[in-house]
């Protein structure tokens, strides 16, 4: 699966300016509504945050996977932010983050998830990718860094 | 010392991104390197990344492999994290 295919090129904001995690989930919550048709931005954004309360998506390195279940939709959003500057994000590693994969994912796909999942994953273990990631500064520049 | 077990997963979500980070933090405090092990796949047990990759949904079997000082802790710890449904309900 490529990440070209997963997130469009609207979804994909390179350099942002957040200086705290609610900004980000709500800029987060804000771009996947426009994505999909009588969904309420409070509804993603309540998804959003609860998953956080179970525990931070930092999963380290700089890198975190905020994502939400949602009824009432049909294939799964997913969008990527690199900000400026690394932001606490509570990460189990405790650094910083500055580079978001957003999902948002209809409730139920167990396994369409996890493929999901594992597709990001394998782009975002390469440190190498992540540094590219890193140093688009434009959405277009970023976009295209997802499948090289 | 290099031990070794097989577990099945049984929480209804498998081993997605909050259960995967759950079992890195757990593998993170052990003096060991721990893998897992699905099918042709292989991860870092400290890694959520990693983990992620093997797509392990429930019903598969991952085999753990933990080697160290702590080796038969982590995978004491390891294999009631995994039975217990990584604390999920379901």
């Amino acid at each position: 699966m490529k990440l070209s295919e997963l997130i469009t090129k609207d979804c994909a904001k390179a350099a942002v300016l957040f200086t705290s995690k609610k900004r980000v989930l709500e800029y987060l919550s804000e771009l996947a509504q426009q994505q999909i048709e009588g969904i309420n931005q409070h509804d993603i954004l309540d998804a959003l945050l609860a998953r956080e309360k179970l525990g931070s998506t930092g999963i380290g390195k700089g890198v975190a996977l905020p994502h939400g279940r949602l009824i009432g939709i049909e294939k799964p959003i997913v969008m990527l932010l690199t900000n400026q500057e690394p932001i606490d994000y509570d990460a189990i590693d405790n650094r910083p983050v500055d580079i978001f994969v957003g999902l948002i994912v209809p409730d139920g796909e167990h396994q369409a998830h996890l493929q999901t999942l594992a597709a990001i994953a394998d782009k975002l273990r390469d440190k190498d990718y992540c540094r590219r990631l890193r140093q688009a500064q434009t959405d277009e520049a970023l976009f295209e860094v997802l499948d090289n | 010392m290099k031990i070794e077990n097989t577990f099945l997963i049984k929480n209804k979500l498998g081993l997605h991104a909050r259960a995967a980070t759950v079992l890195a933090q757990l593998a993170m405090q052990f003096d060991a390197s721990i893998m897992l092990h699905q099918d042709d796949k292989c991860a870092e047990g400290d890694s959520v990344l990693a983990l992620m990759l093997l797509e392990s949904s429930q019903g598969k079997e991952v085999r753990v492999v933990c080697e160290g000082p702590d080796a038969q802790k982590a995978l004491d710890a390891i294999g009631e994290l995994i039975a217990d449904r990584f604390h999920e309900t379901e």
